[in-house]
């Protein structure tokens, strides 16, 4: 992503040259535009919360889901790439619609709160005592 | 398909392809041959150049391809230098020739009868042809009678799978059979003989090839098998119902063609097909046998031989191919540790190391002492000295003992086998010194017995008579006898002195005690003596005379990376700390060492070791890791996993690291086994080199010091070695002590003693 | 049934249980209150009842032996009073005593879900690897 970066102003700097590469927008064209469609994905979500929680039986309030909404879309924070955001929005778009229509079940829901998973560690001891 | 058996020629010859395909490779002709064919008198012109050796190679044509090959080659080895596999079953290429099952018919043009390929020797313009009508004819009538005296019970049989007979009726045979009982007389039967816990028989299935009546008596060198009756009623046998006293036995089973012969201990537990194949070496004795060891589920199933014409060829020892169920018995799965009450208990790992590592770091490094057995890896050694030396312990020793006056192990020339395995089929001359090689390595022994019968070896004894299943010259029982051939006044001396080639090998079983001093100085003042005997003719100059033929297979990868032989500083220190890797002998005991001594035992059996030790750590057997061991010879070679470390047991040079994480100021840097295998190389890069023989030198420095300081005295004992019978052979080690397989072989064995038919 | 039937075997079923105290006892225990004829009592201690006038599978029944109170279970029953209890046979142990023979074993209730001498199932399969044990745990 970070090579197609000339929509965001970035362009690489090769042998003294400033090289323009043009590149095909997702959606958006513009900063504002993104943003806005940001803007849209989040509300959609927040509003869908209170309806998400009466379909599936899950142990998390709203607040706790408007918290997760919040970090979800915070880790992505610092995607300054145009083309980037565009392809987060819908992936985002696409999670809400599979979490609204329920076509996902409880535990796919869930995995939204699951923190980090544990991961095996891969040093000496861990493995020799953990084996 | 006919299974390939290792390397199928030692004659000279150069192939060519017929006319029309020129551009085919071409075998060029190879005149150094490292093993000898039987039958055939050994090449003397080895090492001249090709040029040199005149040409008076036959030329004959196998399905029109043009072969070269030397006069005395048979049709059935010409045919498969050009790729021709002709049945057969009798027909194995390192034993005689005995031509009796016809298999091998092939139409030789002019020629009136089909011929047997495998007896037949080339002649000039011969026209094989290994495909025509008519052989094909002859080969459908001999499977066809074969069959007729087969029983068809495939299915209940342990050698369906991997049966020639299957699988070359399926090649050669005809698709049907006019076999019809008319009468309902049943099929040939004959009666299982009970040849003792290893071979099951099953002899209705026997068709006659004679390959183990020829194994047993040329290879083996015990006449036990034979045939009694003729044509339909011939049966294979012992003549009377008696032990096949072999150390060899198992062999047959590989040998035999169909499913007469099988191993007792594997009948009806696994299949060729369901089994894992891992090819990897032998720990039962010092040669480092090839092997393939299979397995199932995790479990071993069987130990089979795998070709290596510079250790083993394809024959291994009844120890290495039976005692792998010694594997499944009296391991040591969890780690375990003294508590309160002074009773081992079993803890988890943190708990046992955390535990260990107290105790060790209580103590001076000086205080603390480490004793290796004989079947550890070259990579758990490293890592337990590199862990020792940095506590600053130096006492690091074997249970086996070596002569350390003179050069002692500092020179690698003093305890490796020099002239190698192979140097057998090129000596003229071997001496024994102290040593039962039939014993200590069985499949070397054979390796006599073959020059021995095809090469004129001449071969001398000194130690105790027994039976080696060969002829030789009894020097005398005693420490005397040896320092008299020394010195050149034995009444064989002159005779001996005469050898081009000499060898000497002494057994390290008799290197054990205060005499193995002498012992060692004599033989090297008679290796020295026989070789400015010989270098005086027109022999190699690179020959070496003096072997140590070692007992155990971790001995030469110990002493390589710098241990102590025998277990004298341990008992002079007197330690605090003893830290035990796989040391099952029981050289060192409580009273060697201090009072309130902390033992530590890390393997792979619960036996001596395990026994007296207040913490247990469950290592890896040589099935269970990736191991280097280097046999008698200098030869490094790698042990692979067969099957993962039983229960909690962990490969032992992880151990070694994750106890040093728990000792202040000992952590070891190795993550993986690259970093130990690095490790190794930086302290001898032969360790690494496998499948190579790194070979020693120095001979003359070392044994300078021999003749420059005085002759050591000795007690002038008999030198005896520890194995005299048969039955000595089967339990030696922690493995082959668990075995219940090994320990049915001792009871035949005694029980055979008993029975009139034992040769003493 | 009238009325006046089932009051007087209320009275009959609650005089056969020793009084009211007892009756609300043994109501508390088993849910029910039955009068019959008391036919025998097994080598536990527990009694048995018939009264034809309950229909069949309610006409023969078991009261505990009041030491089990609330832990009795249908395996203290021993085998000859469960043959007449689940209509194998008509005739009661005490009618016909079983036949002794030296190789039964002797009755035992079903220990499932006791704290202790609970059948544990266990495999009879050997172990691919027999481990070695420090001698004091052989």
């Amino acid at each position: 992503m970070s090579s197609l970066a000339s929509a965001s102003g970035l362009a690489p700097r090769v042998a003294g040259t400033m090289i323009r590469r043009e590149v095909t927008p997702l959606l958006s064209s513009s900063k504002r535009e993104v943003r806005l469609r940001v803007l849209n994905l989040y509300r959609s979500w927040y509003r869908q919360i209170p309806h998400i929680l009466m379909d599936y039986d899950v142990p998390v309030d709203q607040d706790k889901c408007r918290a997760k909404l919040k970090e979800i879309f915070m880790a992505n924070r610092d995607v300054k790439d145009i083309r980037a955001i565009d392809m987060l929005v819908a992936k985002g778009q696409m999670e809400l619609r599979e979490t609204i229509e329920v076509w996902k079940q409880k535990t796919h829901f869930m995995a939204f709160f699951r923190d980090s998973v544990q991961v095996k560690k891969t040093d000496f001891m861990s493995k020799f005592l953990d084996q | 398909m006919i299974r390939p058996r290792g390397r199928m020629l030692n004659t000279v010859c150069s192939v060519a392809h017929h006319h029309f395909n020129p551009s085919s490779s071409l075998v060029l002709p190879t005149t150094t041959t490292r093993s000898l064919s039987l039958g055939q008198p050994l090449l003397q012109a080895a090492k001249q150049p090709p040029a040199v050796v005149p040409d008076n190679r036959v030329e004959l044509f196998i399905d029109d391809k043009r072969v070269l090959c030397e006069p005395g080659t048979t049709v059935l080895q010409a045919a498969a230098m050009v790729g021709v596999e002709i049945p057969r079953f009798c027909y194995h290429d390192r034993l005689s020739i005995a031509g009796n099952c016809r298999m091998c018919l092939v139409e030789v043009e002019k020629s009136v009868k089909p011929v047997a390929s495998c007896a037949m020797p080339v002649m000039k313009g011969m026209r094989v042809k290994t495909n025509s009508v008519a052989t094909r004819k002859a080969r459908e009538g001999v499977m066809e009678f074969l069959l007729m005296n087969h029983p068809l019970d495939c299915p209940i049989c342990d050698q369906a799978g991997e049966c020639d007979l299957q699988d070359q009726s399926m090649m050669f045979g005809n698709d049907r059979s006019r076999f019809t009982d008319i009468k309902f007389e049943g099929k040939r039967a004959v009666e299982d003989k009970n040849i003792g816990p290893l071979v099951k028989t099953i002899m209705t299935r026997c068709i006659h090839c004679t390959r183990c009546i020829r194994f047993a008596s040329e290879v083996a060198g015990v006449d036990d098998l034979g045939t009694t009756g003729r044509g339909g009623d011939m049966q294979v046998g012992t003549y009377v119902e008696k032990l096949f006293a072999s150390e060899l036995s198992g062999n047959v089973i590989d040998l035999c063609p169909v499913g007469a012969l099988t191993s007792k201990p594997y009948a009806f537990t696994a299949r060729p097909w369901e089994i894992r194949k891992c090819e990897t070496v032998d720990v039962m004795d010092a040669l480092g046998s090839n092997i393939v060891v299979n397995t199932r589920g995790g479990e071993v199933m069987r130990v089979l031989p795998r070709p290596n014409e510079d250790v083993n060829e394809e024959w291994i020892s009844d120890k290495t191919r039976f005692a792998y169920d010694g594997l499944k018995r009296q391991r040591l799965t969890l780690p375990m540790l003294k508590n309160a009450q002074g009773v081992l208990e079993p803890v988890d790992w943190e708990a046992a190391l955390t535990g260990i590592a107290a105790k060790v770091s209580r103590v001076e490094g000086r205080e603390i002492a480490a004793l290796v057995g004989g079947l550890c890896d070259v990579e758990s050694l490293v890592v337990l000295k590199d862990l020792l030396n940095r506590l600053g312990c130096e006492t690091l020793c074997t249970e086996e003992a070596f002569p350390m006056n003179a050069a002692g192990t500092d020179v690698r020339s003093n305890y490796l086998l020099n002239t190698k395995i192979t140097g057998v089929e090129e000596a003229d001359l071997v001496i024994l010194i102290g040593t039962n090689i039939r014993f200590e390595a069985p499949v070397l022994n054979a390796r006599i017995r073959k020059a021995y019968l095809h090469n004129n070896l001449r071969v001398a004894v000194v130690g105790k008579k027994t039976d080696l299943h060969y002829e030789y010259d009894h020097v005398g029982d005693t420490i005397q006898a040896l320092e008299q051939l020394a010195n050149g006044e034995h009444k064989l001396s002159k005779d001996l002195a005469k050898a081009k080639k000499p060898m000497i090998i002494v057994g390290s079983s008799s290197l054990q005690d205060a005499d193995g001093a002498a012992i060692l100085a004599n033989a090297i003042v008679l290796a020295d003596k026989l070789k400015s005997g010989s270098s005086s003719g027109s022999s190699d100059h690179d020959w070496k005379v003096l072997n140590v033929l070692h007992r155990h297979a971790g001995q030469v990868g110990a002493l390589d990376v710098g241990y102590t032989p025998g277990a004298g500083k341990i008992k002079e220190l007197k330690p605090r700390v003893l830290y035990m890797l796989g040391a099952d002998a029981g050289v060192v005991t409580r009273k060697d060492l201090a009072a309130d001594a902390f033992v530590i035992y890390q393997g792979h059996h619960g036996d001596a070791g395990a026994e007296i030790a207040d913490a247990v750590l469950p290592g890896a057997a040589y099935t269970e890791k990736s191991a280097t061991y280097v046999n008698t010879e200098g030869r490094a070679q790698r042990a692979n996993v067969a099957v993962t470390p039983p229960g909690m047991a962990r490969e032992d040079w992880k151990i070694l690291r994750a106890l040093s994480e728990f000792i202040p100021g000992a952590s070891l840097p190795y993550e993986k086994l690259e970093d130990v295998r690095h490790r190794m190389a930086d302290i001898a890069p032969h360790l690494l080199r496998y499948g190579a023989v790194e070979e020693a030198n120095y001979f003359k420095q070392s044994h300078a010091l021999v003749h420059g300081s005085k002759r050591p005295s000795h007690s002038g004992r008999a030198l005896a070695p520890p194995q005299t019978v048969l039955e000595d052979f089967y339990m030696t080690d922690s493995i082959s002590r668990a075995s219940r397989t090994m320990a049915k072989c001792i009871q035949a064995a005694r029980h055979h003693k008993t029975t009139k038919y034992s040769v003493s | 049934m009238s009325l006046v039937d089932k009051l007087g075997n209320l009275i009959r079923a609650v005089k056969q249980n020793g009084g009211l105290f007892k009756s609300i006892r043994t109501f508390y225990f088993t849910d029910d209150l039955k009068w019959g004829t008391h036919v025998g009592t097994d080598k536990y201690g527990n009694r048995y009842f018939e009264n034809n006038y309950y229909f069949m599978g309610r006409n023969r029944w078991v009261l505990f032996n009041d030491a089990f109170r609330l832990e009795y279970d249908g395996s203290q029953i021993p085998p000859e009073w469960h043959q007449w209890m689940h209509y194998t046979t008509d005739k009661t142990p005490i009618e016909r005593p079983p036949v002794q023979h030296r190789w039964m074993v002797q009755h035992e209730e079903n220990k499932t879900g006791s704290s202790k001498d609970t059948y544990y199932p266990y495999s009879t399969t050997r172990t691919k690897i027999e481990s070695w044990m420090p001698k004091n745990l052989r």
